[in-house]
């Protein structure tokens, strides 16, 4: 067979016994960052999924402390516990802070905004499952046009914010997008954003199985056609300014993605030809400034 | 205080003391099943396996795998009419695999590094058996009989080993020197043979019956169908088996400048292709029409490559000689295939009628299996011997296989039957030793359990053909072998479907830590923490995995 072979290395800091749904492509997407990153790590983590994946007091699924902290403050917590480090004479060590869509986009924006503002030395990974699906499912400004949730039972009238281009804006030393149907490009993103000093954001896209209206087995087929259909592009963004396309093709048509998701299936062949044009449009926009970075 | 006590020294325990697996009502099962290329195979090999070996440059273990039930993998992989193509998945992805040029890939490697087969135990064998008849059945069976320790003997009435494969399969499609070397590794088993043994009639049956423990009768079907209303005893008329005995052993052809070779299947593209190849201006009759030739579609391509003109659709009414050669008075039929195999109904359409002119005709309508010899012992069943499902005639000890017992009339099908029959012979001389495993109920891996993702499109490495130019006026084969690194890239194309090929991505793919890789290969599934949500079975490429409800 004519296949990549998955070769990052698991070495149990990601415990069975955690409490994610069967099938979540969250917990997939820990098991490998909590790999990458390592023993030498100290984590912060918004009320999320991933809070409630990570713990259930008094148990953990991970072998490195968090700090559980409030949904506004993630990146502001992040960055105390890394200067406490440095003060401690531990500058090597590893501040991995996470939140879901909601504490990133919504709340915790501000506090995030600050710390890029500031350059603070953290690995920020965001879980995108755009919305706040752990409460039920009610939308945020990561949800994109048209999706239903609870609270756009009719679909949601307005676009996903561009949270990359805001990112951009900080000029932060490193943005990077990745996929639970790509596990050794999160494996080696997430390793290279260790190496790097500043504030490095990950924005990982998790199809989230009730909130989507996704089948148990069917999550990372969804990330893999977000990818493949250019909804959800893999690529980095050094610096603010230069963007790389880690998947430089865009093979096929949204359908398929859309047709999995239950959240999608009241749509009209107009509103799905409305998607396909965003998508065509920013995919467009994106690998342009990929190619004039690559000049 | 070790490691992990300092790692974890922050929380109370870890989640591992909380056991998810009590969630699940499906358990991911591991279980290989077959193919469909395997369903299709007429000796059920094994073309997964032996595929996945090619891949990983291990041209031997390939090579062994292949012959378990096929000792001719260098003959097969050149006319096996190769149903397994038809049913490979990846026809449904881009193209099929070219499974038949990869076996002739690795029997040629075979044959070239002079790879020979274990030797059976050296003690006199308890048991023989008597073969009669050494085409592919008859031959198939004498090697997994004397692979199973039985002594065999084989008798046959020419001269030489080969039946079919020999006398009825011209060189270009398969070259004497590799027919010779994979007979040759079977005789070398130590297998006794009686040429220009010819075994006549009822008596000379029940004599084999007495001198050996079973006996298995593979005379296959060399006796022409006569074609109604032809003078066979005409200088200008030529019977098909006679014509192909005949080239193929050397002899030049005595006929005319222009040959009319009657019918439509491989045997009379044989016929045609050869009476090309000696020169000859060569025309083809046939009752059906073009699309429904029972000949395999690429004989019919290279034989119009070759300049062979088809009539298709018409039948000849008569033939005369006049001044300059015969005038073949001929019409336009209806061809209308019957319900059973080889059945069809014709309906001559009126005012049809048209002339073809030729020196000479080859009708090659068929042949029919000889039964008259055995006609007191053994029954028949229309034109062939009568036999149960494992190949027993009906009269102790005797069994049957091949063309004169079943109309399934390709090699591969004859090398399948012989091994079914070794297999029974078994069974019958002894029942303790040659025990068949129950076949396994598995539903075949169909296109649907492929993950897809994980098979990029590939185009397909296709076995070329010589230049039209260089294949007339010579035996040469046609068909070229793919090379090395053609072979390694097709054997990559490879699905391996319902196959597990150890690539970890269930392992991988777990988002529960809940699979094992075990030393030595494989997975096993912790029952304590699987939820059951079944993405190992989704991102499986091969389909090996199948989620079973938890009773």
């Amino acid at each position: 067979m004519n296949m990549e072979m998955i070769n990052y290395k698991d070495d149990g800091q990601f415990c069975s016994g955690h409490v994610a749904c069967a099938g979540c492509a969250e917990a997939l997407a820990l098991r490998v960052i909590m790999n990458a990153v390592g023993q030498d790590a100290i984590g912060v983590v918004a009320p999320s999924c991933s809070a409630v994946i990570l713990g259930g007091h008094p148990m953990s699924s991970v072998k490195i402390p968090f700090i559980h902290g409030t949904l506004e403050s993630a990146a502001a917590s992040a960055s105390g516990v890394k200067r406490a480090l440095v003060a401690q004479g531990k500058p090597d060590t590893t501040v991995l802070c996470l939140a879901g869509d909601g504490g990133t986009y919504d709340i915790g924006l501000q506090s995030l905004s600050s710390a890029a503002e500031r350059n603070e030395d953290i690995l920020y990974v965001c879980f995108d499952n755009e919305g706040y699906m752990n409460t039920g499912g009610q939308k945020s400004s990561s949800t994109p046009l048209n999706a239903t949730t609870g609270s756009t039972p009719t679909g949601k009238s307005t676009r996903k914010k561009n949270l990359i281009e805001i990112l951009a804006a900080h000029r932060i030393p490193y943005i990077a997008t990745t996929s639970p149907s790509h596990l050794n490009d999160m494996a080696a993103k997430i390793k290279k954003a260790k190496t790097i000093r500043g504030t490095k954001v990950i924005i990982v896209l998790i199809p989230c199985l009730p909130g989507w209206g996704v089948a148990d087995n069917a999550a990372v087929k969804t990330a893999r056609l977000a990818v493949e259909s250019g909804v959800f592009p893999l690529f980095e963004v050094e610096g603010g300014l230069t963007y790389t396309m880690t998947k430089a093709t865009k093979t096929q048509p949204i359908n398929d993605y859309l047709s999995l998701q239950k959240r999608y299936r009241h749509l009209n062949d107009e509103q799905i030809a409305q998607i396909q044009q965003d998508v065509d449009e920013d995919w467009q926009r994106l690998t342009t400034r990929a190619i004039e970075a690559d000049v | 205080m070790d490691d992990m006590q300092r790692s974890t020294l922050w929380t109370d325990a870890l989640s591992e003391n909380r056991l998810t697996g009590t969630w699940r009502n499906e358990t991911p099962d591991y279980r290989n099943l077959p193919s469909p290329c395997l369903g299709a195979c007429p000796v059920s090999g094994r073309i997964a396996d032996w595929i996945g070996k090619v891949e990983k440059k291990d041209y031997r273990g390939a090579w062994e795998t292949l012959v378990d039930n096929n000792p001719f993998p260098a003959i097969a992989g050149r006319i096996c009419h190769h149903p397994c193509e038809t049913a490979c998945n990846r026809a449904q992805l881009d193209e099929t695999v070219s499974i038949c040029a990869l076996e002739r890939f690795v029997g040629d490697t075979a044959l070239s590094e002079g790879w020979a087969f274990p030797a059976p135990p050296a003690n006199a064998p308890a048991q023989s058996v008597a073969i009669i008849g050494s085409g592919p059945a008859g031959l198939s069976a004498a090697y997994q009989l004397r692979r199973a320790g039985v002594g065999v003997t084989i008798y046959e009435s020419q001269d030489q080993l080969g039946g079919l494969m020999r006398y009825g399969i011209p060189a270009y499609r398969l070259e004497k020197s590799i027919l010779d070397g994979e007979i040759a590794r079977i005789i070398d088993m130590g297998v006794t043979v009686k040429l220009n043994t010819e075994i006549t009639g009822a008596a000379g049956l029940q004599e084999l019956r007495v001198r050996h423990d079973a006996v298995y009768l593979a005379t296959g079907a060399s006796r022409p169908k006569p074609l109604p209303g032809v003078d066979y005893d005409q200088p200008w008329v030529q019977d098909s088996a006679d014509f192909l005995a005949a080239t193929n052993a050397g002899q030049d052809c005595t006929l005319g400048a222009h040959v009319l070779v009657i019918g439509g299947g491989s045997a009379a593209m044989d016929v045609a292709r050869t009476a090309r190849r000696l020169g000859r201006k060569v025309t083809v009759l046939a009752l059906e029409p073009e699309a429904m030739l029972p000949a395999q579609r690429a004989e019919v391509i290279e034989a119009t490559e070759e300049g062979i003109e088809f009539v298709t659709g018409a039948m000849m009414q008569s033939a005369e000689p006049g001044t300059d050669g015969l005038r073949i008075r001929c019409t336009r039929v209806d061809f209308k295939r019957g319900t059973t195999r080889g059945a069809f109904n014709i309906t001559p359409v009126e005012d049809s009628e048209f002339t073809l002119t030729a020196d000479a005709i080859i009708p090659s309508i068929g042949q029919d299996a000889d039964l008259s010899r055995w006609q007191d012992l053994l029954a028949g069943d229309g034109p062939v011997l009568k036999a149960d499902a494992s190949w027993h005639t009906g009269l102790d000890g005797v069994f049957t296989g091949g063309d004169v017992a079943s109309m399934d009339r390709f090699v591969t099908q004859a090398i399948g039957m012989g091994k079914e029959a070794a297999r029974s012979i078994l069974v019958y001389i002894a029942p303790d030793v040659g025990a068949a495993d129950a076949p396994a109920d598995d539903p075949e891996a169909g296109f649907s359990v492929i993950n897809t993702a994980y098979h990029p499109l590939a185009e397909r490495n296709k076995p070329q053909n010589a230049d039209v130019t260089a294949r007339l006026g010579n035996f040469k084969e046609v068909q070229q072998s793919l090379d090395q690194s053609q072979a390694m890239t097709e054997a990559s194309r490879c699905f391996s479907c319902g196959t597990c090929t150890y690539c970890d991505n269930c392992y991988f793919y777990c988002p529960d830590m809940a699979i094992t890789k075990l030393d030595g290969g494989g997975y096993e599934i912790k029952s304590d923490y699987c939820k059951g949500c079944g993405l190992c079975v989704a991102e499986c490429p091969t389909g090996a995995i199948r989620m079973q409800e938890d009773l």
